[in-house]
C-alpha cells in the first residue's frame, strides 16, 4: 500500500515538473562574498535580499538568503551572495522589517543595523577570522497536524551521523501562508526527522535527497514525501471528448505528462474512449495530462503526439494520423467520426499502407536521427533499388511514437 | 498522397540512377577540377573550422570546400554516382557504409591507404568501417553512451560497479518523484546496450535479426525489472529532463548531455558501465564512428588529391582536435598517450567503455531493425508482455520486412 501510495505521489510530482521548473538564481559554482550583520535583538531570523544594478535577483523569493551566526563572533549573522549582487536589503521577522536599499562593492561587507532600521556599512572587517565556508542549503517544507505546535527539522548525515544543528528538536521551522512549515539545510544532509511539541512527538528518520523537498506529518507521526510541491500537482480530473476517424476501430486513448513521461494508463494502446449521449468519445483523465495520443485498431493506427493545456476539459477532432484539432470550448461533433457511425466498430480495417508507411519511417527516423542523424528510406541492395517496408505494406505500427 | 509520390519519385531516380549508369567516369577532369575536394558533412561549426585550419595547412595544394548538407544521406543516395552533382568525400557517421556499398558508390579506403597504414587505429573503429571485408571509412573520432551520475546525490563511492547494485540503488533512492537510475529503456539504441552485454544482438553480422536469440531474450527478460524502476515514459526528452533537473541519480546518456547538465551547475561524474552479473560484462552500448568516406567517383578522377587530404586527416592532432571539438573520443590510439587527451575524463570514459562497445550495425538491413525492436522493447517493457513470445514475434516480422527489402 506504501508501495503504491509512494508512485501515486510520485506521478503527482512528476507531472508538475514542466510547471514547476525550478528557476535556481544562484548557481552552485559562482563567486561568492559574505555579508556580515548585526541586527536589533527583536529581529529574528535575519536574511538578505540581494540583487544586481539590472534587477536581477540572487534568491526567488523574499525574504531571501538566510543568515546564520557566526559561532566565532557572537551577535554577529553572515550569509553568502553571489558576488555579482551588489545591493542587499537585510530584514528580519520572515521579512516583516527591514533595511532600506544597500549598496555593495562587490567584496565583503560589514553591516550594522540599528533599532530604527537605519544602517552602517564597513568594508573593514569588523569580525574576527574567516566566515564558515558557504555551504548550499535546500528548503524542507513540512505540513504537520494541528495537534503539532511549533514543528523543528533534525537534521544530519548518514551514514557519520554529522548533525546540521546544534541540538535536539534542531531548527525552528518557519511557518508559510500555505499551511506548510519550511526551515533549510545544508546539501550534506540526507537524513531528517520532522518534530513539534518541544521534540517530544517526531517522525520516523527520513533518508532523503538534498533537493527541496515537501513532508507531510500525520497526527501519528507517519510521513510521506515529495520531491515537487503537491499543491501545484493537485488540479482536477478534466474530461477529454474524441471525434476519431470513422474507419479507426475502437478507438482508444493514451496520455501522459511531458517532458516527464508519467503514463496515465499502464500499457499502450490504453484505455477505451467510450460513447457519451452526445455522441463523442470520451474519457475522464488527470489534469496534469499535456499530451495524448488518439489511436485505433488495437494500436495500430495513431495521431502524433498532442499537446494539450493541463486542467482544461478538451475537445478533439481527429481526422488523421497527423490532422486534427483542439479545443478547450465544447465544439459540435463531425459528422462520420467513429463515435456517430456505430456501424465502425464491424468494420475490419487493417492498417492502412499509408499509416504504416509515415510511422515506420518516422519511427526510424527518429531513432536514427538521434544517434548519426541519418535516414532510411529507399536503398539499394544487390545493385536494385527498394522501398524499404512501407512498400511491402506489413509493417503495422504499433508502438506509441517517439516524443 | 504527397509522401507516396515523394516516395514513388525517389525509387524511379534511384532505379535510373543505377540502370543508365549517370556516373561518367571517364569524363575529362579539369586541373582546377582534379585539385579541388568537396566534402559533405553533418558537422556543428566548431568542428568544420578546426578540419578546414588542420586541412589548409597539411594540404595546401588542395582546395577542399566542407559542405554542410541537411539530409545528407537522402541526398547521397540520389547523387552518388553522378559526377556533375556528388561530392568527393562525406563526413559522417559509419552506419550507413553498408547501404552505401551495395548502391557501389563508395571506394574501400583500402585502395588508396594501404591496410597496414591503419594499425594505428582502434581495432573497433576499423571494425565499425568495414562492411563484407572492406574498409570503407577512414575514422576520426567516436562516441559511445556514458554512464552518468550526479554526485549531489550519488558520490563517487556509492557508483554501482554491477547492475545488482545499480538495481539495489534503484530500489533505495526511487521515491517520491526521484529515480535512482533512468535510460531510455524501451529505445533500441540504449537497450542494445543491455543486449550486448548479455551476447545477444538486435541484427547479426550476417544480417541476419537477432531477437528471438535465447541471449536477447535473457537479457530482455533481465533488464525489465530496471524499466519497472523507471517512468513508462522515456524518450529522451524526458530522460534528459529528469537527470537534468535533479530528479534522477544517474542515467545513461551521450557525450552531447554533458554540457547541458555542467551548464545547470550539476556536478557530474562519468563511471565505467556497471558490469551485468548474470555475464560478467559490462553493459555494452553501441559504438557511432564519425569519419571519411571517399566516393568512387572521387577515387577514379581525382586519385591523388583525394589521398592527400586522406593523408591529412591521419594527422595525430587533427584527430586530437576534432575530437576535443566534437566532444568524442579520436579513433587513432596513439592520440591517447598526449595530455590533452589522456586528462580528458569524459574522453577517457569513452575510451574505457568503448572496450566493450560494439560497433553500430552499417548493413542496409539494421533500418528496418530500429522500429521492429522499438515495438518488441515497448510490448515487454511497456504492455508487459510475455518476453519470449515478443521475441518469436519480433523476430518474424523483421524476417519478413527484410525479405520484403530484397
Amino acid at each position: 500500500m506504501k508501495r503504491i501510495t509512494g508512485l501515486l505521489m510520485a506521478l503527482m510530482c512528476l507531472v508538475v515538473l514542466g510547471l514547476a521548473t525550478v528557476t535556481l538564481s544562484v548557481r552552485a559554482d559562482e563567486e561568492r562574498i559574505p555579508v556580515y550583520m548585526q541586527v536589533p535583538a527583536d529581529w529574528e531570523g535575519p536574511c538578505v535580499w540581494a540583487w544586481d544594478d539590472d534587477g536581477k535577483g540572487a534568491f526567488d523569493a523574499w525574504p531571501g538568503g538566510e543568515a546564520d551566526a557566526d559561532p566565532a563572533n557572537e551577535g554577529w549573522y553572515y550569509c553568502w551572495i553571489p558576488a555579482w549582487a551588489n545591493h542587499v536589503i537585510v530584514n528580519g521577522n520572515a521579512g516583516t522589517v527591514q533595511t532600506e536599499e544597500i549598496l555593495l562593492d562587490g567584496s565583503a561587507a560589514w553591516i550594522t543595523v540599528a533599532e530604527d532600521a537605519s544602517f552602517e556599512v564597513s568594508t573593514e572587517a569588523l569580525t574576527e577570522g574567516d566566515a564558515p565556508e558557504y555551504v548550499e542549503k535546500f528548503a524542507i517544507h513540512a505540513k504537520v497536524d494541528d495537534s503539532w505546535e511549533n514543528p523543528g527539522l533534525w537534521a544530519w548525515s548518514a551514514p557519520d551521523g554529522t548533525n546540521a544543528f546544534e541540538a535536539w528538536p534542531g531548527k525552528a521551522m518557519t511557518a508559510g501562508e500555505n499551511g506548510w512549515y519550511t526551515a533549510k539545510a545544508p546539501v550534506w544532509v540526507n537524513s531528517i526527522i520532522i518534530n513539534a511539541n518541544e521534540g517530544s512527538v517526531q517522525t520516523s528518520d527520513l533518508t532523503i535527497d538534498p533537493a527541496e523537498i515537501w513532508v507531510t506529518v500525520n497526527a501519528d507521526g507517519e510521513a510521506e514525501f515529495s520531491y515537487v510541491d503537491p499543491d501545484k500537482a493537485s488540479l482536477p480530473d478534466v474530461t477529454i471528448h474524441v471525434s476519431a476517424p470513422a474507419d479507426w476501430e475502437a478507438p482508444c486513448l493514451w496520455a501522459w505528462s511531458a517532458p516527464d513521461g508519467t503514463n496515465v494508463f499502464a500499457s499502450w494502446p490504453g484505455e477505451a474512449l467510450e460513447a457519451d449521449e452526445s455522441g463523442w468519445l470520451v474519457k475522464t483523465i488527470p489534469g496534469w495530462v499535456n499530451s495524448v495520443i488518439v489511436n485505433g485498431n488495437e494500436g495500430s493506427v495513431q495521431t502524433t503526439d498532442i499537446s494539450v493545456e493541463t486542467g482544461k476539459d478538451i475537445w478533439l477532432v481527429v481526422t488523421g494520423p497527423e490532422e486534427y484539432e483542439v479545443s478547450y470550448e465544447e465544439i459540435a461533433l463531425p459528422e462520420g467520426s467513429a463515435s456517430t457511425a456505430e456501424s465502425v466498430a464491424e468494420e475490419t480495417t487493417a492498417a492502412t499502407e499509408a499509416a504504416a508507411e509515415t510511422t515506420v519511417a518516422e519511427e526510424t527516423v527518429a531513432q536514427a536521427d538521434e544517434k548519426s542523424g541519418t535516414n532510411p528510406v529507399p536503398f539499394a541492395v544487390g545493385g536494385v533499388a527498394v522501398l524499404a517496408a512501407a512498400g511491402a505494406g506489413i509493417a503495422a505500427y504499433r508502438k506509441k511514437k517517439s516524443a | 498522397m504527397k509522401r507516396k509520390i515523394a516516395w514513388l519519385l525517389a525509387t524511379i531516380m534511384i532505379l535510373s540512377l543505377s540502370l543508365c549508369g549517370c556516373g561518367n567516369s571517364a569524363a575529362p577532369v579539369s586541373e582546377e577540377e582534379a585539385s579541388t575536394i568537396t566534402i559533405w558533412h553533418d558537422k556543428e561549426d566548431a568542428v568544420i573550422q578546426v578540419l578546414q585550419k588542420h586541412l589548409e595547412e597539411l594540404c595546401p595544394d588542395v582546395t577542399v570546400v566542407l559542405e554542410k548538407k541537411s539530409n545528407l544521406t537522402e541526398a547521397l543516395k540520389m547523387v552518388g554516382n553522378n559526377p556533375t552533382a556528388a561530392p568527393d568525400m562525406y563526413f559522417f557517421a559509419h552506419d550507413k557504409i553498408g547501404v552505401y556499398a551495395e548502391m557501389d558508390i563508395l571506394q574501400p579506403i583500402t585502395e588508396i591507404i594501404p591496410r597496414e597504414e591503419l594499425d594505428p587505429y582502434m581495432g573497433n573503429t576499423l571494425e565499425a568501417a568495414t562492411y563484407e571485408g572492406q574498409i570503407y571509412q577512414l575514422p576520426i573520432y567516436y562516441e559511445t553512451l556514458l554512464f552518468l551520475y550526479n554526485r549531489r546525490y550519488m558520490p563517487d563511492d556509492a557508483v554501482p560497479s554491477t547492475t545488482e547494485e545499480l538495481y539495489a540503488y534503484m530500489e533505495a533512492k526511487t521515491n517520491g518523484g526521484h529515480y535512482g537510475f533512468v535510460e531510455q529503456h524501451s529505445t533500441p539504441y540504449y537497450a542494445a546496450g543491455w543486449i550486448n552485454g548479455f551476447g545477444g544482438s538486435i541484427l547479426k553480422e550476417d544480417g541476419t535479426p537477432g531477437l528471438d536469440d535465447e541471449s536477447t531474450i535473457a537479457a530482455l527478460e533481465y533488464h525489465k525489472k530496471f524499466a519497472s524502476l523507471m517512468p513508462g515514459e522515456t524518450e529522451y526528452a524526458t530522460v534528459n529532463t529528469l537527470f537534468n533537473e535533479g530528479m534522477a541519480h544517474s542515467t545513461i546518456g551521450g557525450p552531447w548531455l554533458i554540457p547541458t547538465v555542467r551548464e545547470s551547475g550539476m556536478d557530474v561524474g562519468v563511471a565505467p558501465m556497471p558490469v551485468i552479473d548474470e555475464t560478467q560484462t559490462p553493459i555494452s552500448p553501441y559504438m557511432g564512428v564519425q569519419g571519411i568516406q571517399v566516393l568512387k567517383l572521387a577515387a577514379e578522377r581525382k586519385p591523388q588529391a583525394v589521398e592527400q587530404v586522406l593523408r591529412a586527416c591521419m594527422d595525430q592532432q587533427l584527430e586530437i582536435d576534432l575530437a576535443l571539438a566534437s566532444g568524442c573520443a579520436p579513433a587513432r590510439e596513439d592520440c591517447y598517450s598526449e595530455a590533452a587527451i589522456a586528462e580528458d575524463e569524459v574522453v577517457m570514459a569513452m575510451k574505457e567503455t568503448a572496450e566493450h562497445a560494439v560497433p553500430m550495425p552499417n548493413r542496409p538491413e539494421m533500418d528496418v531493425m530500429w522500429t521492429v525492436t522499438g515495438n518488441l522493447l515497448t510490448d515487454v517493457n511497456m504492455s508487459g508482455k510475455d518476453v519470449a513470445e515478443s521475441a518469436a514475434k519480433a523476430q518474424e516480422e523483421a524476417l519478413q520486412l527484410i525479405e520484403a527489402m530484397k
